[in-house]
C-alpha cells in the first residue's frame, strides 16, 4: 500500500470513504484504485444521500425489531433486554473458494473417531487430541453412513494486511450465524430493493433449500422422515436464529424435553402420542447431548441419545464429537494435515497460529508475548482471549503461569489488524475492520458454499475482538454474479413445495401447545385486570361523586379480577383503612409491579415468556404486536409517573389496544391447527372465569341508587357491553338486563355463555384417543355442566337479593368458576407433558469444568 | 487360573424409579494375560431395551433402558474368565531407567508410544498437585529401572496409606486422600496414577476382581469379595506393567481385569439417569469369585 488512496469525491461530499493508511482496505486495490464492484455501491450509497440513508438504517433496525431478530446477551442481570440484531447497512462483498477446506476437515474429523491415523503417523501430536475437552471419546466409532460426518461448516475469514484471506477458525459444533445473514439479506433487500438487484447479487435461498434436502435426504427412515431443530431454549443468544431457521425449513424446533428416547429411537413427545424423530439439527453443544454417557447433570441433552446415533436410527448434524474440529491447534497444523489427507496444502491459510504445547512454539510466544493473542484451545469454560500487551506485570506473570502449568490448552496468534470495509457510522462511511464468516455444505461428493455470509464489523477502528457478544454490527455478504440469477430458478427441492402431511400439522410439540395455551391464558388476565383498573381509575377521577360504598365494591372487584396479594380486602374499616382511603399507590402496585404475582405487569411478562417459547409458530404480524406490547409495558412507567392525577385510564389505552390487536390476529392469521386451538382455550376459560369474577364482585353486593347504577356501569364498561346496552335497552340502568347482556347473550362475544360455547367447540375439535367410548370426556361434561347451569338462569332468581346480596348470583358464578378450574386443571393432566424430573444415579463431581 | 465371577448390584429407591437409562461397565474384557470366556448379564426388571459394545479403550460396555416403573434394580453380570500371570512375572531390575523412559517417551514416534501419552496427562478424577511430584520423586533415581521405580512407590503408598472404607467416596479429591493419608483401593490406585503422571510416566486405572483366600481354616466366603482397583504403567519398551498398591504387589492371575481407562470416570460400573426415584437410594453390591 504505498499510495494512499484518494477519497471519492461527489456530489454530496459528506458521504465519502477515505480508508486507513497501513491496513488493508477491501475498497480499493493495493495501488489505491478503487474496485469496479465497490464502485457502483458507494456511487448508489453518494447518491442516496446521508438523510435518507439515516432513515432508511432506522427503517432496517424496525423490521429487525419487528421479525424478533434478537441476539441475547449474557450479563449478570436477569432483566437485561436483549439486543436487537445489528445490521449495518453498507453489504460486504466477497469471492468464495473455501470447498477444500471443509473436505480436509471432513476428512480430519473421519480419522479423529475412527483409525486416528494421523495420531498414530505422528501427523498431529497426540496431546491435541488427549488434552481437548472437545474430543469425545464417547463418540468414537460413531459414523454417518456416506461419505460426510461434517455436514454444516462454518468458518471466519479475515483479510490480513497482506491482502489475503486466511481462516481465523474453524465452526463445527452447530455453526451459528446462517439465520442472521438470510435475515440480513431479507432486510437488506427490503431496504434497498434496486441497489440489491441491480448488483446481481447471489440467492441465499437455495443453500437453505439443500440444507432442507440434504438434512432429509440423511433419515434413516426414508418413510415420511421426521427432521427437528434441537435448541438449548429461549434464554440462548441465538434463539432467535433457532426459531427462525426452523420456520424457513419448516422444521419444528424442539427442547431437550420435547424429545425421549424409547425402544431405542427417538421421540417427539406431541399431544397424541409420540412421533419418531430420524434427523436433528442440533443447536445443542455435543457434551451437553446426552446425560447418560456425556455431560451426566446437563439438561439440556436427550438421555441415552447417543446410543441411537450408535445404533444409526437417528441421525445428528453435526455429529456428536464435532466440536473438536474448532480446536485453533489444527490451524496450527493444517498444512501437515492437508498434505497428508488431500495430497497438498490449502490455499487459503490459517491464520499464523503457534500451539504452546510444542516447545519451539511455547519458546516463541514467551519471547514474543506482547505481539501474541492468547486463546484458549477450548472454549466450553468461558475463558477469553487475551491480548497479552494490555495486561500489567501481574496479569502478564499470571498469563504466563498459566501457559507453563497447562501449555496444550492455549494457541498464540498475532495481533490481527483485520481488512476494513466502509461501515456507516454516525451518518459517514468511515473504515472498520472486519470479518465474514461463511458456511460449506455437505452436498454430493463435496460441499457447497453459501453465496454469502455473515460479515462482523468492529465499531471502533481497532477492535481486536469482533464477536457479537462484544457488541459488532453485522452486514449483509454479497457474492456478485457475473450475470443475473434468473428469477424463475426452480425450487431444487420437490419436497419443500409439497404439503405438510396432515399428521405434521397436529403434531406440534406439547410443550408448544402448552405455552399457546397460557399464552392465552395470561393475555386474558392481564387485559381483564386492565379494563377493570381502567373503569376504576374514570370512576375515581370522574365528575360524579360516589359513595364510600361504591368506591369499596370498585377497589375490592381489582383485587378480586386480579387476584392480588394483599390488596383491598374486607369492609375497609380495619387494618387495611388507609389503603381504601388513598388507593391510588396499591393500583399503581396492580398495575405496574413486575414481582407482585397477579399484576398486570407480571401477567404481561408471563405472556410474554410464552410467546418466545412458541415464537416460530407466530407470524410475523403477531410478533410486531408482541414488540408493541413490549413497548407499550416499558412505556407504562413513564406515562404514569406524571401522576394519578393526570387520567392514568389513558396510559392503558395502547396496552389494551394491543392486546386486542393480539386476540385479532390470533383469529385472522393463525392456522386453525391445535395449537391455534389450544390458545383459543385459554382465552376463553380465563374470559369465562374473569367474566364470571367480575359479575361476581360488582353485582352480588346490592347497594341503594345511585350506587347501583355505577356498579352495573362500570360492570358494562369493562365488559365492553355499555354501548351496546343503551343502544337495546335505552332505558336506565338495571340489573336484570345488564346480566342478561353480559351473561347469557350468545350474541355478545364478552358474555358469559360466549365463552363457555366457543369452549365447548374447541375441546370437541381436540385429537382424541382412538379408543374413545362414548361417554363424556371429564372435560367436556365439566364444560356441559357449566354451559347448562348458564342457559337454565332466570334473571329474576338472580338479581333477587336478601339483606344486600344476590346469594343466587353468587351460587351460580361460584358453581360456574369452579367447573371451569375443573376443565382447564383435566385438559392440562390430558395434554400437557408434566416433565418428570431426571437425576444421575451416580452423582459425580468431575465434569463441572472440563 | 480360570474363575467364575458372580456380581451383583442392587439399587433399592426411596420412591418409585418411572424410566431409566444405564451404562455398565461390568464384563470382564480382554487383555493380554485374561480372556473371557463367557459373559451374561441380567437385568430385573426386565430391560425394554439392550445392547454391548466395545467402547474407546475396548472395554465392554452394556447399555439398558428399564420402561417399567420399579422400586429395585437389580443386575446380575456372571461371568467365566481365563487369567495368566503378567508375562511370566518379568524380573522389575530389567529394563530401561527412569530417564531412558523419559526420553523415549518424548522423542519416539512409536504408535504405541504415541498412543500411551493419552494417560500421561489431567483426567477428570485426577489433576496434577505438586504433592503428588514431591511424594513420587524420591522413588525415580534416574538410573533405576522404571519399573522397579513403580514397585517401590506401589510399595511406600502400601506402607504409608491406611486402608479406610468409611474415609473416602468416589468423590473424594485426590488432595484429601494425599492429605489424610486414607482410603481405598480405589484411591490409591488413583494417587499412584496421579504419581506416576506427575513424574512423567503414563499411567491407566485398572477396575476388576480380585481373588481373596480365605484364612487358613476357614470356608471361603460367597459373596465376600469385592470390585478391586489397581493401575497400569507404561514402560516404552516393555509395554503395560499392572501394580497393586493396596497389596503391594504387581498383579497376579488373581487380578481379573473388568476395564481400564484414565481413571475411575470411564469405567464407573455402572451410571445413567433415573426418572423418579426420590433420595438417597441404598446400594448393595455382591461380588463372588470362584476358581473353577
Amino acid at each position: 500500500m504505498s499510495q494512499q488512496p484518494a477519497p471519492i469525491a461527489t456530489s454530496d461530499a459528506t458521504l465519502s470513504y477515505t480508508p486507513e493508511p497501513g491496513s488493508f482496505d477491501e475498497v480499493h486495490t493495493p495501488d489505491g484504485q478503487l474496485k469496479p464492484h465497490w464502485q457502483h455501491l458507494l456511487e448508489s450509497f453518494q447518491s442516496i444521500g446521508k438523510e435518507a440513508l439515516t432513515d432508511r438504517q432506522t427503517k432496517a433496525l424496525r423490521i429487525l425489531r419487528d421479525d424478533g431478530a434478537t441476539y441475547n446477551m449474557y450479563s449478570e442481570a436477569h432483566n437485561s433486554p436483549n439486543l436487537t440484531w445489528g445490521l449495518d447497512l453498507v453489504p460486504a462483498v466477497v469471492v468464495p473458494g473455501l470447498l477444500e477446506r471443509a473436505e480436509v476437515l471432513n476428512l480430519l474429523l473421519k480419522d479423529i473417531y475412527g483409525p486416528r491415523d494421523l495420531l498414530r503417523n505422528g501427523v498431529i501430536p497426540p496431546e491435541a487430541l488427549y488434552c481437548h475437552a472437545g474430543f469425545l471419546r464417547a463418540c468414537h466409532g460413531v459414523m454417518l453412513p456416506g461419505e460426510h460426518q461434517l455436514i454444516l461448516h462454518g468458518v471466519d475469514l479475515m483479510r490480513g494486511p497482506d491482502g489475503d484471506m486466511r481462516v481465523l477458525t474453524d465452526r463445527s459444533q452447530s455453526p451459528s450465524g446462517a439465520g442472521y445473514a438470510l435475515e440480513n439479506r431479507t432486510v437488506m433487500s427490503r431496504i434497498f430493493p434496486s441497489l440489491y438487484r441491480d448488483s446481481q447479487v447471489h440467492r441465499l435461498a437455495t443453500f437453505f433449500q439443500r440444507l432442507r434436502t440434504k438434512l432429509t435426504s440423511m433419515a434413516p427412515n426414508q418413510d415420511q422422515p421426521r427432521a427437528v431443530v434441537l435448541t438449548p431454549g429461549a434464554h440462548n443468544e441465538s434463539y432467535f436464529e433457532h426459531a427462525y431457521i426452523s420456520n424457513y425449513l419448516g422444521l419444528h424446533l424442539v427442547q431437550s424435553g420435547d424429545l425421549v428416547v424409547r425402544n431405542g429411537y427417538v421421540w417427539m413427545k406431541s399431544l397424541e402420542g409420540l412421533n419418531r424423530v430420524d434427523v436433528i439439527l442440533r443447536r445443542v453443544d455435543d457434551w451437553y447431548c446426552d446425560p447418560v454417557e456425556l455431560r451426566s447433570d446437563s439438561v439440556l441433552g436427550v438421555a441415552n441419545l447417543l446410543e441411537v446415533v450408535r445404533a444409526g436410527r437417528v441421525v445428528i448434524v453435526n455429529p456428536l464429537g464435532s466440536g473438536i474440529i474448532e480446536s485453533p491447534v489444527f490451524l496450527r497444523y493444517m498444512p501437515d494435515i492437508a498434505k497428508a489427507l488431500l495430497g497438498r496444502d490449502l490455499r487459503i491459510k490459517s491464520v499464523e497460529t503457534h500451539w504452546c504445547g510444542n516447545n519451539q512454539d511455547r519458546d516463541y510466544i514467551l519471547a514474543n508475548l506482547d505481539k501474541l493473542v492468547i486463546k484458549p484451545t477450548y472454549r466450553g469454560n468461558g475463558e477469553n482471549s487475551v491480548l497479552a500487551r494490555t495486561l500489567d506485570d501481574e496479569g502478564k506473570a499470571a498469563l504466563i503461569s498459566k501457559i507453563q502449568k497447562s501449555p496444550y490448552q492455549y494457541v498464540a496468534q498475532p495481533e490481527l489488524n483485520a481488512g476494513h470495509l466502509p461501515t456507516y457510522v454516525d451518518e459517514q462511511l468511515v473504515p472498520r475492520p472486519s470479518i465474514l464468516r461463511t458456511f460449506a455444505l455437505a452436498s454430493d461428493a463435496s460441499y457447497t458454499l453459501m453465496p454469502g455470509g455473515l460479515t462482523r464489523v468492529a465499531m471502533e477502528q481497532s477492535a481486536f475482538i469482533i464477536s457479537n457478544q462484544a457488541g459488532s454490527q453485522s452486514k449483509d455478504t454479497w457474492v456478485l454474479a457475473s450475470e443475473p440469477e434468473r428469477v424463475s430458478a426452480k425450487r431444487q427441492d420437490e419436497s419443500l413445495s409439497q404439503p405438510l402431511r396432515e399428521a405434521e400439522l397436529i403434531s406440534l410439540p406439547s410443550r408448544v401447545v402448552e405455552n399457546l395455551f397460557w399464552m392465552g391464558r395470561y393475555a386474558e388476565r392481564a387485559e381483564a385486570s386492565l379494563r377493570i383498573l381502567r373503569t376504576v381509575f374514570m370512576i375515581l377521577n370522574g365528575e360524579e361523586s360516589i359513595t364510600e360504598e361504591c368506591k369499596r365494591v370498585l377497589l375490592k372487584t381489582v383485587t378480586e379480577v386480579s387476584s392480588t396479594q394483599p390488596g383491598f380486602v374486607g369492609d375497609g374499616n380495619g387494618d387495611n383503612k388507609n389503603i381504601f382511603d388513598a388507593p391510588e399507590k396499591e393500583l399503581l402496585l396492580v398495575l405496574k409491579d413486575p414481582k407482585r404475582v397477579g399484576s398486570v405487569c407480571s401477567n404481561l411478562n408471563a405472556m410474554l415468556f410464552c410467546a418466545d417459547q412458541s415464537k416460530e409458530l407466530l407470524s410475523s404480524d403477531t410478533l410486531r404486536v408482541i414488540n408493541d406490547i413490549r413497548d407499550a409495558l416499558l412505556e407504562l412507567e413513564p406515562a404514569l409517573s406524571i401522576g394519578l392525577t393526570s387520567a392514568p385510564e389513558e396510559a392503558l389505552d395502547p396496552l389494551v389496544t394491543a392486546l386486542m390487536a393480539l386476540a385479532g390476529l390470533a383469529q385472522e392469521s393463525m392456522v386453525r391447527d391445535v395449537g391455534w386451538r389450544f390458545m383459543e382455550i385459554g382465552r376463553r376459560l380465563e374470559r369465562g372465569i374473569q367474566t364470571s369474577a367480575m359479575i361476581k364482585s360488582l353485582l352480588v353486593p346490592h347497594l341503594q341508587e345511585p350506587a347501583q347504577d355505577t356498579l352495573v356501569q362500570a360492570m358494562l364498561l369493562s365488559l365492553e357491553g355499555l354501548i351496546s346496552y343503551r343502544r337495546r335497552y335505552r332505558a336506565a340502568i338495571n340489573v336484570e338486563s345488564a346480566l342478561d347482556l353480559v351473561m347469557l347473550d350468545t350474541n355478545n362475544p364478552r358474555s358469559l355463555l360466549f365463552q363457555i360455547m366457543q369452549l365447548s367447540q374447541h375441546v370437541e375439535a381436540l385429537p382424541k384417543p382412538p379408543t374413545q367410548e362414548n361417554q363424556l370426556s371429564p372435560e367436556a361434561r365439566a364444560i356441559l355442566e357449566a354451559e347448562t347451569a348458564v342457559k337454565l338462569s332466570r334473571l329474576n332468581e338472580l338479581s333477587l337479593q336478601e339483606q344486600g346480596q344476590r346469594q343466587n348470583l353468587q351460587k351460580k358464578l361460584s358453581r360456574i368458576t369452579k367447573l371451569l378450574g375443573t376443565a382447564s386443571n383435566v385438559l392440562s393432566d390430558k395434554y400437557f407433558q408434566h416433565r418428570e424430573a431426571s437425576r444421575q444415579l451416580v452423582r459425580n463431581t468431575w465434569e463441572s469444568k472440563r | 487360573m480360570k474363575y467364575r465371577i458372580k456380581h451383583i448390584t442392587e439399587y433399592l429407591y426411596a420412591g418409585r424409579v418411572s424410566h431409566c437409562y444405564n451404562l455398565a461397565h461390568l464384563i470382564p474384557r480382554d487383555s493380554q494375560r485374561q480372556k473371557r470366556i463367557k459373559n451374561n448379564v441380567r437385568v430385573q426388571p426386565f430391560a425394554t431395551y439392550s445392547s454391548k459394545r466395545e467402547d474407546y479403550f475396548g472395554n465392554l460396555a452394556f447399555h439398558f433402558e428399564i420402561q417399567k416403573p420399579h422400586n429395585k434394580l437389580v443386575i446380575t453380570s456372571t461371568s467365566e474368565v481365563n487369567t495368566e500371570t503378567q508375562r511370566g512375572e518379568i524380573s522389575l531390575d530389567l529394563g530401561i531407567t527412569y530417564s531412558e523412559a523419559l526420553q523415549l517417551l518424548a522423542t519416539r514416534k512409536d504408535t504405541e508410544i504415541l498412543l500411551a501419552r493419552e494417560f500421561l496427562y489431567d483426567s477428570p478424577l485426577i489433576k496434577y498437585f505438586p504433592a503428588l511430584k514431591e511424594y513420587a520423586a524420591p522413588s525415580f533415581a534416574p538410573n533405576q529401572t522404571l519399573l522397579s521405580g513403580a514397585m517401590d512407590l506401589t510399595k511406600r503408598i502400601y506402607e504409608d496409606f491406611a486402608y479406610s472404607p468409611a474415609a473416602t467416596t468416589v468423590s473424594t479429591p485426590l488432595e484429601k486422600v494425599m492429605e489424610t493419608k486414607r482410603g481405598v483401593c480405589q484411591d490409591f490406585a488413583h494417587l499412584q496414577i496421579g504419581c506416576m503422571r506427575a513424574m512423567g510416566i503414563p499411567a491407566k486405572y485398572v477396575s476388576g476382581y480380585l481373588e481373596t483366600l480365605p484364612a487358613p481354616g476357614q470356608e471361603r466366603l460367597v459373596g465376600a469379595d469385592a470390585s478391586h482397583a489397581w493401575l497400569s504403567v507404561f514402560s516404552p519398551t516393555e509395554g503395560w506393567m499392572e501394580f497393586d498398591p493396596t497389596n503391594n504387589c504387581v498383579a497376579h492371575e488373581q487380578h481379573v481385569i473388568t476395564a481400564w481407562g484414565r481413571d475411575y470416570s470411564d469405567v464407573t460400573p455402572l451410571r445413567g439417569v433415573i426418572f423418579g426415584g426420590g433420595e438417597n437410594p441404598i446400594l448393595n453390591i455382591s461380588v463372588d469369585v470362584a476358581r473353577i
